[in-house]
């Protein structure tokens, strides 16, 4: 069961001022003379879905990227004002903003401030000048250091920082060092993501052209566990695979990802998450145990389809009960708190995994241990053979 | 359409080596003749399953009964009997010659006479077929049909100049083929008023219509009503219908001597219409069968199993449903502690293996593991008793086996001198032993060796091939059982014998066997979630060890925002990845691993 209303909403701002070299995700770059119509375009969305959804408060709203901290000051707040005026936002309500470094100054952070945004989530990525150009940012680490300063002289309760690591040439000892640098700012929120080879990325196209080195699996098993002392040891805990935070400042936005509740989303490639109730209420034909909605990556057509009244989507599939059990597993396992296991196969195999020191019991859940996430992609598939 | 007279009749068949061109001639003659129009030709009408298509090759024979205008007047009734190309299919290619006064042999201008070609010209010789030479392929740049010409004349002894120079594909000379079928191949004798003599060269099974028997009438009349008698089969049946091909079955009133067509007799399994046997009439004074029947029967067996052990009732319907129209398909039940429940299946040769897979895969929609193929063994036991056995698992432990015997084959390859080292090493790896060797004309030789089947069944003929830069090619024929120091040697995966991994090997070679067989399957069994040790093991005795190592990694840290469909349809594609493999014990194992044996570097 998915319960509706939706009570997340995801905006995505797809501008940026470069690719990085890793990055596959619906971005445009430039685009400052299409930042106007692409604001029009993205609140025509929200219009039309504040008009067809039963209305419920919001709890959360992220606004991804991209880079939304590019987003001019007055669209910011047409935008988020539109958010609250057509939706309502619950008190204590979590809305995020994703930022780069070179986009923070303490008059913007004071604008945020006053439209309502509480959490920050800063693309930091690393500390060291040669791992951020090899990753091919645009801001190098003492703007980085320069924006954390900043956000934390502002008023903004929740500091969320990116990291990526497992890049060549970026040895553990560094990437702990700038780990550490980061915690000296006392965030309240870090991701630590792995570098990933994205298909069609600029990264993608130096490995195959043997320019570039790929990440390597020693890295990856000796920093994630680096990372997980590390911010354990600071009072970050894990609580899913790629994230920590101090005790109740985990991503409510992310944790309704992982947990399989429902979510709007609006802009170019966004992705939305509903229950059958609210998906025939937005006027999705078809039957289902929940429903995925997408749009169109591409800027230009994403505005092109608002126009025509097509609502930018791209697509959308209906999951049997069977894919969200498979969802709800693999993104379970990924959560400290793990998953309650549905059958008495499951808990066989469970118990079996547990014999290889993979899994653990918990209660009447069951969660991965350390080097149980190291596998985890097989362990949901072992627990999903069902 | 009136029956014609047996002068006006001429039955052939086409022998020509893979990519030769005997497809394209056999559509240019259905085009001339207008049996098939131009409209509705399809690329090679008379290789109708898909397999054979995408392969290039005939898997079953074929008929097709062609009208011809000849220039001398008169028309003709021109039966072309079209048939298998592979060495897997021999006795039914011998079949189908039997059944013809003639063949027209067609070699490539720019590659000249193949082994397996000339194996076939010798067995139409044999059987004192008129042969028509045609080289083919005389528009290439590369061609050289004066050499090859000569090269017919030497080997085969016919004229050089009563070869055809022929473009199949564009068309030039055929005309000359249809009337040098006329003029250079005997009509059929026969006599009309004897005793019905019919020869089955081939059959299919149709699900309506029971099998459709195709037939070679030698002597007498076979009509709709007629009572025959299958004689090796020793089964009678009515028939409904005779017809012939043209190439769709069309009905006819009556079939008579000279005349090819086919049968509908209320045939239920197509055992009971053999290939090579004769069929006469109920109630009328046996004549002699026609000679060189022979049962069709299995050169290699491997076991076939249901990836998903549900499946184990579905394979068996059909391998029933593909046996009704294959008579040299045989299997039964066979029950691996690894594999759980499956069948032993004996098949002509490995072509055949991998056609019978393949449409078990693609038409019935099975996920199959299927075992190492393997020969069948001749074990003389310690009290008298002989056993054959053809699964390796199947050999009684070492103290109650007197001695083993494996079949051999005498091979014959043709290829050009300059491969000979080559070739001959490749025979010496196999433990074959050197026969006789004859210079041809040019700069060919004919190579025979002594060699055990068991060494030639998986990947000689791709090994001569590469060794031969192609030029090579090969026949072979079963040439009795030889005395040998076998031994089996037995897997074991994370302690547990795996017996579908078990191989007879020879006993010098053991070790080494047993040695590269855990190196590779080191490197197909994929990570699992914990190390697993492989073992080679004889009589008990470990002789080689390899450990796969536990998965280190297998998680993609980033979860990519709400599109959560991607992450569910990476995962969806590595369960399907997984679903191809076959759970031993707790080890998942691949296909490609119950072949590894197959796969060693001597």
């Amino acid at each position: 069961m998915v319960p509706g209303p939706a009570r997340s909403l995801y905006l995505h701002i797809p501008f940026c001022t470069q690719r990085c070299h890793y990055c596959d995700f619906a971005i445009q770059v430039g685009g400052g003379d299409l930042q106007d119509r692409y604001l029009q375009a993205l609140l025509e969305e929200l219009r039309w879905l504040v008009e067809a959804r039963v209305p419920a408060p919001l709890e959360s709203v992220f606004l991804g990227g991209g880079t939304p901290s590019l987003l001019r000051p007055d669209l910011l707040e047409r935008l988020l004002q539109a958010v609250v005026a057509g939706f309502g936002l619950a008190p204590q309500a979590e809305v995020t903003i994703e930022a780069n470094p070179e986009g923070v100054s303490s008059e913007g952070v004071r604008l945020w401030a006053s439209l309502g945004i509480n959490r920050v989530s800063l693309g930091v990525q690393s500390l060291e000048d040669d791992t951020l150009r090899w990753l091919g940012r645009s801001h190098d680490a003492a703007q980085a250091e320069r924006a954390l300063a900043v956000l934390r002289r502002g008023s903004i309760a929740a500091l969320s920082c990116d990291l990526i690591y497992a890049v060549p040439g970026q040895d553990a000892a560094t990437f702990e060092g700038g780990l550490r640098r980061v915690l000296e700012f006392q965030p309240e929120h870090v991701s630590c993501y792995e570098l990933t080879v994205e298909p069609g990325t600029p990264l993608a196209r130096g490995v195959a052209a043997g320019r570039r080195q790929s990440p390597q699996v020693e890295d990856f098993l000796e920093q994630r566990r680096l990372a997980v002392a590390v911010l354990g040891e600071a009072g970050l805990g894990q609580y899913e695979v790629s994230n920590y935070a101090r005790p109740g400042w985990e991503s409510r936005h992310n944790l309704v990802y992982w947990q399989g509740g429902p979510y709007l989303a609006a802009g170019s490639g966004a992705h939305g998450f509903l229950g059958p109730a609210e998906a025939a209420g937005l006027g999705f034909e078809g039957t289902g145990a929940a429903l995925r909605y997408w749009h169109l990556r591409n800027a230009s057509s994403y505005m092109r389809s608002v126009g025509d009244g097509s609502r930018g989507l791209r697509g959308h599939e209906w999951l049997t009960p069977e894919d969200l059990a498979l969802e709800r597993l693999a993104c379970g396992l990924r959560l400290a708190a793990g998953v309650e296991l549905q059958t008495s196969a499951q808990l066989r195999t469970a118990a079996h995994l547990q014999g290889l020191g993979l899994l653990e019991f918990s209660g009447g859940r069951v969660r991965a241990t350390s080097n149980g996430v190291d596998v985890l992609d097989r362990l949901t598939l072992e627990l999903a053979a069902i | 359409m009136p029956s014609h007279s047996p002068r006006q009749i001429r039955n052939f068949s086409i022998i020509a080596h893979i990519d030769h061109g005997k497809s394209t001639l056999a559509d240019r003659l259905l085009e001339i003749t207008g049996t098939v129009s131009a409209r509705d030709m399809t690329e090679q009408v008379l290789d109708t399953m898909d397999l054979e298509r995408e392969r290039g090759i005939t898997i079953k024979a074929q008929a097709v009964r062609m009208p011809y205008h000849a220039e001398d007047g008169q028309d003709y009734e021109l039966n072309l009997i079209d048939t298998p190309g592979h060495v897997d299919f021999a006795y039914e290619v011998s079949r189908a010659l039997a059944a013809c006064e003639g063949a027209l042999l067609v070699v490539d201008a720019s590659q000249g006479i193949e082994a397996q070609t000339l194996a076939n010209v010798y067995k139409a010789l044999e059987l004192g077929l008129e042969i028509v030479p045609i080289i083919n392929k005389i528009d290439l740049p590369q061609s050289e049909p004066e050499q090859v010409a000569q090269e017919i004349e030497a080997v085969i002894g016919i004229a050089a100049a009563d070869c055809l120079l022929v473009s199949a594909r564009t068309g030039q000379g055929v005309d000359r083929v249809l009337e040098a079928i006329v003029t250079r191949l005997p009509a059929p004798k026969g006599d009309p008023e004897a005793t019905l003599r019919a020869l089955i060269f081939d059959c299919k099974y149709d699900p309506y219509r029971g099998v459709v028997v195709y037939v070679r009438l030698l002597d007498g009349v076979l009509r709709s009503g007629t009572q025959i008698r299958m004689m090796a089969a020793q089964k009678n049946f009515a028939v409904d219908e005779v017809g012939v091909f043209r190439p769709g079955m069309e009905a006819v009133e009556e079939l008579r001597a000279g005349e090819v067509g086919y049968l509908i007799a209320s045939i239920r399994n197509v055992r009971d219409s053999k290939v090579g046997d004769t069929i006469t009439e109920v109630g009328r004074p046996e004549p002699l069968p026609v000679p060189g029947y022979r049962q069709a029967s299995p050169m290699v067996w491997a076991g076939l199993f249901p990836v998903d052990s549900n499946d184990y009732q579905d394979l068996k319907e059909a391998l029933e449903r593909l046996q009704l129209n294959d008579a040299a398909l045989t299997f039964e039940p066979e029950s691996s502690l690894a594999l759980g429940f499956g069948f032993r299946c004996g098949f002509l040769g490995l072509l055949h293996m991998e056609i019978v897979q393949e449409r078990l895969e693609r038409e019935f929609d099975l996920e199959l593991i299927t075992t190492a193929p393997s020969v069948a063994y001749r074990v003389q036991l310690r009290d008298g008793q002989t056993v054959e056995i053809d699964n390796p698992d199947q050999l009684p432990e070492p103290g109650l086996v007197d001695f083993i015997e494996e079949p051999r084959v005498k091979l014959e390859v043709v290829l050009p001198k300059e491969f000979l080292g080559g070739i001959m090493e490749l025979c010496q790896e196999r433990r074959g032993e050197f026969v006789h060797l004859e210079y041809q004309l040019g700069d060919r030789a004919l190579l025979t060796y002594d060699l055990p089947l068991g060494e030639i069944i998986h990947d000689f003929y791709d090994q001569l091939k590469s060794r031969s830069r192609g030029y090579a090619s090969m026949d072979y024929q079963l040439a009795g059982y030889r005395r040998e120091q076998l031994v089996k040697l037995d897997i074991l995966v994370a302690g547990a014998k795996v017996d579908a991994l078990s191989a007879i090997v020879h006993r010098e070679q053991a070790a080494n066997q047993g040695r590269k067989l855990v190196q590779r399957l080191r490197q197909v069994i994929p990570r699992q979630l914990f190390e697993v040790a492989l073992q080679a093991a004889i009589g008990g005795k470990v002789i080689a060890r390899e450990t796969v190592p536990a998965l280190r990694k297998d998680v993609l840290a980033k979860c990519y925002g709400g599109d959560i469909t991607r992450k569910r349809k990476l995962l969806e594609k590595q369960r399907e990845g997984k679903q191809r493999m076959k759970l031993v014990g707790s080890v998942e194992i691949p296909q490609e691993a119950f072949m590894a044996v197959l796969s060693l570097d001597r």
